[in-house]
């Protein structure tokens, strides 16, 4: 197990060599000059090149991929927009992110897991078909109209919750709501098909010829045999996740990594791009690895391998 | 009459507990993205320049009608046929540190402007040539040469805004530290800034304006998506917001909760005009192109109102703007000389920014449209901002191959000077190696009105200035350079309770008057 950890640790250098070459060279091709952009209307030609150079725009682009490597092993990176150090810009986002994905998925985890289980359980009865319909409508529902019509009841009419920021706990509800509801409509689905799949295998039959009580049947046999799939979606969809929620960070105005990364990228803030990619593929990467313990754990027969 | 006389005094006790200001509370103000820096020198948008202006002032000021006021200074005289300008600072003002405001404060932080190279620094640069100290209460700021918009600067450009001699030594040599840590002499002292989410400020209670402000502090917070904006005012997160999407406009009218305050801005859009090439190196195009356009309906229609129409360079509460008189929507006089220039069937290029300011995309389909009419044919190209602005101001030649393009030009300094030269002096053609602003990305020449510019940059007399100015504009609308189109009106919505909250041309708001009626 250690060995596996390991050799997937390791695994993580190339990813990230490869996603930072592949950044780079995607922010470097886009047309467009921070210095221009940053300087913003009405800057003189001595205070765009004074920041062209400060930055070492000015530079070949292959020296300019080694300083910005080099700046990432000696943590010496500054964001072009505010020159601030990048961490002190991303950190708090970042943390920002993982509290919104942790939530929602949470919330969607039960929500979704619930709901397909009771309609696997009783398929075709008006249960099934709630739940399906449900979660159609949660997988087609744009999250932007979602959010906003989430404020308007919640918010703007009854008054019952903030509109958005960050603050306490009542804050969260909304866009981890929001969030939480596409992503159960995917777990549900998953889960309902699954389960249907484990449901009409032989031992199950069984089982319940032997006259096991449904319940355990269903929570026992059926629910442990038919969580991978379940959980490789919940990973996978925990990894978009923490990416950034780009479109729920800018309606609930939820100050994450996602609405970040995109501001920078209209702002050509190449060192803020750069950075929260490679930070989001780490954490993909990572979530991956996450799910892949997660399999071990469950199903005894995947540890050996 | 006892009885009238005490009825009258209580009405008026009355009056005044009902109508007089009031002190306390929070304002909550939202804004789409976060702010940049709060260091004055360095700030390069107008959301940082919001928040600092309430933390940091200048010698001087402008009003919400962009007339020059004393602020720091008492007031001020020009000199030496305006190579020097004297002015005499207000006495008893203590930054937020605790450090006393006076002459040596001034001189400390104009060195440290002129020598750094901070992002707009270069609005003093090549112009100030040092500050003397004449005593502990008066300063001398010496020009190279003659310069009257300097006035202007020294009001409106967040470099001119006066930093604690302490806080220069301690975090002047890093920018980065220093914008989170301004200090100032303003109503409010900085508190907290959590990146991405929100700037605190709090009440200054020794400001040297008595009893001013009536706010405990400001709350500036972040959401970007305008509709949550809204929302947020709406359910009472928040007490105000700006430039909301126009097509809400009718229903926050309505919603009694809230004020709706439109005010027009020194910002002009314009579709230029890149006479480098044919077939717009010929007047006659340019002008028919310009009666082809109606503004009107552009104004009521595309832009809802937001926009009136614009006949200068300037727009008409910008220091020094003449009424021209502008182009009269005409087609047949357009068709007509589009055919004098023998030119049938015309095809153009129109490049526009999409979202970047109200309606730009739309306005530039419209304008598609109302130049079909006169047998011109545009193609429309939006294209995102940052490779826009990659390509018209561009420094390679290769570059200059656009036709007409879509753009805004607002002057931070209010004044014209600051329209006329960085666009339209050919000094300032993109390219030119000797041009300080280059930003005549239409390549625009014209000797007289060279001569104008350079004029109007040295004029003392009030009365010769505005000649030259009327002049100027009069000439640059006959050349059309451009296709003028509107001004932009800026929107606010705030709630209800909010009063007195003075909103600037320039895209600044003051809080510093601004109480909350609860």
């Amino acid at each position: 197990m250690t060995k596996f950890i390991a050799r997937r640790l390791l695994l993580l250098i190339p990813v990230i060599l490869g996603v930072s070459i592949i950044s780079f060279s995607i922010m470097h091709m886009i047309p467009g000059d921070p210095a221009r952009i940053i300087a913003g209307e009405g800057a003189t030609k001595q205070d765009i090149e004074a920041i062209r150079s400060k930055y070492g725009l000015d530079r070949p682009l292959i020296e300019q991929y080694f300083r910005f490597m080099k700046g990432i092993l000696t943590n010496d990176l500054r964001s072009i927009k505010t020159e601030r150090p990048i961490l002190k810009e991303i950190s708090p986002r970042f943390l920002n992110t993982v509290q919104l994905a942790v939530v929602s998925i949470f919330i969607s985890s039960i929500i979704g897991i619930s709901l397909g289980i009771a309609s696997a359980v009783r398929r075709n009865t008006w249960l099934d078909s709630f739940a399906m319909f449900f979660s159609l409508i949660g997988v087609s529902m744009p999250i932007f109209w979602l959010g906003i019509l989430l404020i308007i009841i919640f918010s703007v009419f009854l008054g019952w919750l903030p509109s958005g920021g960050k603050g306490g706990v009542e804050h969260i509800i909304l866009p981890a709501v929001t969030l939480g509801l596409a992503t159960s409509a995917i777990i549900a689905r998953m889960t309902r098909a699954s389960m249907l799949e484990v449901l009409n295998q032989d031992y199950v039959r069984t089982a319940k010829a032997f006259g096991l009580a449904k319940r355990k049947v269903v929570y026992k046999y059926v629910l442990r045999n038919a969580l991978i799939p379940i959980i490789t979606v919940i990973g996978l969809q925990f990894g978009y996740l923490l990416g950034g929620a780009v479109l729920t960070e800018s309606v609930f105005g939820w100050p994450g990594l996602g609405r970040y990364v995109v501001d920078s990228i209209f702002n050509r803030d190449y060192i803020a791009v750069q950075v929260g990619i490679m930070i989001i593929a780490m954490s993909f990467v990572l979530v991956n690895l996450l799910v892949d313990i997660f399999y071990a754990l469950i199903d005894p027969r995947l540890r050996r391998g | 009459m006892l009885v009238k006389k005490a009825l009258v005094i209580w009405f008026l006790v009355v009056a005044v507990f009902l109508f007089a200001a009031k002190y306390g509370g929070t304002l909550r103000f939202l804004f789409g993205v976060d702010a940049t820096t709060l260091l004055g020198p360095n700030i390069p948008d107008s959301i940082s320049n919001i928040v600092a202006s309430h933390i940091l002032e200048g010698l001087i000021d402008v009003d919400e009608n962009l007339k020059i006021i004393p602020c720091l200074a008492e007031r001020w005289e020009v000199k030496e046929n305006g190579t020097a300008y004297v002015f005499y600072l207000r006495k008893g003002v203590k930054f937020h540190d605790g450090e006393d405001f006076n002459a040596y404060a001034v001189k400390t932080h104009f060195d440290y402007v002129l020598n750094s190279s901070l992002r707009n620094v270069g609005m003093f640069k090549g112009i100030l040539k040092e500050v003397l100290v004449l005593d502990q209460y008066t300063v001398e700021f010496r020009l190279f040469q003659p310069y009257t918009p300097i006035l202007y600067r020294l009001a409106t450009s967040s470099a001119a805004w006066i930093l604690s001699p302490k806080s220069i030594e301690k975090y002047g040599n890093d920018p980065a530290l220093f914008g989170r840590n301004p200090v100032g002499t303003g109503p409010f002292i900085f508190k907290e800034w959590k990146v991405g989410e929100r700037i605190e400020l709090v009440r200054n209670p020794n400001y040297w304006q008595n009893g001013l402000p009536y706010l405990d502090g400001i709350v500036f917070s972040v959401v970007s998506e305008d509709v949550s904006r809204v929302n947020q005012v709406r359910a009472g997160d928040a007490d105000i917001m700006y430039n909301p999407p126009p097509a809400l406009l009718p229903a926050l009218e309505q919603d009694p909760r809230l004020q709706l305050k439109t005010i027009p801005t020194v910002r002009v859009i314009y579709i230029g005009l890149n006479s480098r090439q044919a077939p717009l190196n010929d007047l006659r195009v340019r002008q028919a192109l310009n009666y082809a356009v109606d503004k009107e309906k552009l104004c009521k229609v595309i832009m809802r109102d937001m926009a009136r129409p614009s006949d200068s360079p300037l727009s008409s509460i910008t220091y020094g703007y003449v009424p021209t008189g502008g182009y009269p929507y005409d087609p047949q006089k357009a068709r007509q000389l589009l055919k004098e220039a023998g030119y049938s069937n015309l095809k153009l290029e129109l490049i526009t920014p999409k979202g970047r300011y109200l309606n730009d995309y739309e306005t530039a389909i419209a304008l598609q449209g109302m130049l079909k009419e006169v047998g011109v044919t545009v193609d429309v190209k939006p294209m995102e901002w940052g490779t826009y602005v990659g390509k018209i101001l561009s420094s390679k030649p290769e570059d200059w191959d656009y036709q007409m393009f879509l753009l805004g030009w607002a002057p931070g300094t209010a004044e014209g000077h600051w329209v006329l030269f960085p666009l339209f002096h050919s000094i300032n053609q993109m390219g030119n190696p000797q041009g300080t602003a280059r930003y005549n990305n239409f390549f625009y020449s014209n000797p007289k009105v060279d001569e104008l510019i350079d004029k109007i940059g040295s004029e003392l007399d009030e009365k010769k200035l505005m000649e030259y100015y009327a002049q100027a504009q009069k000439i640059i609308l006959n050349d059309a350079p451009w296709i003028f189109l509107y001004e932009m009106k800026i929107a606010t919505v705030m709630r209800k309770e909010i009063k007195d909250l003075k909103i600037y041309p320039i895209e600044r708001f003051n809080m510093t008057y601004a109480w909350i009626d609860r």
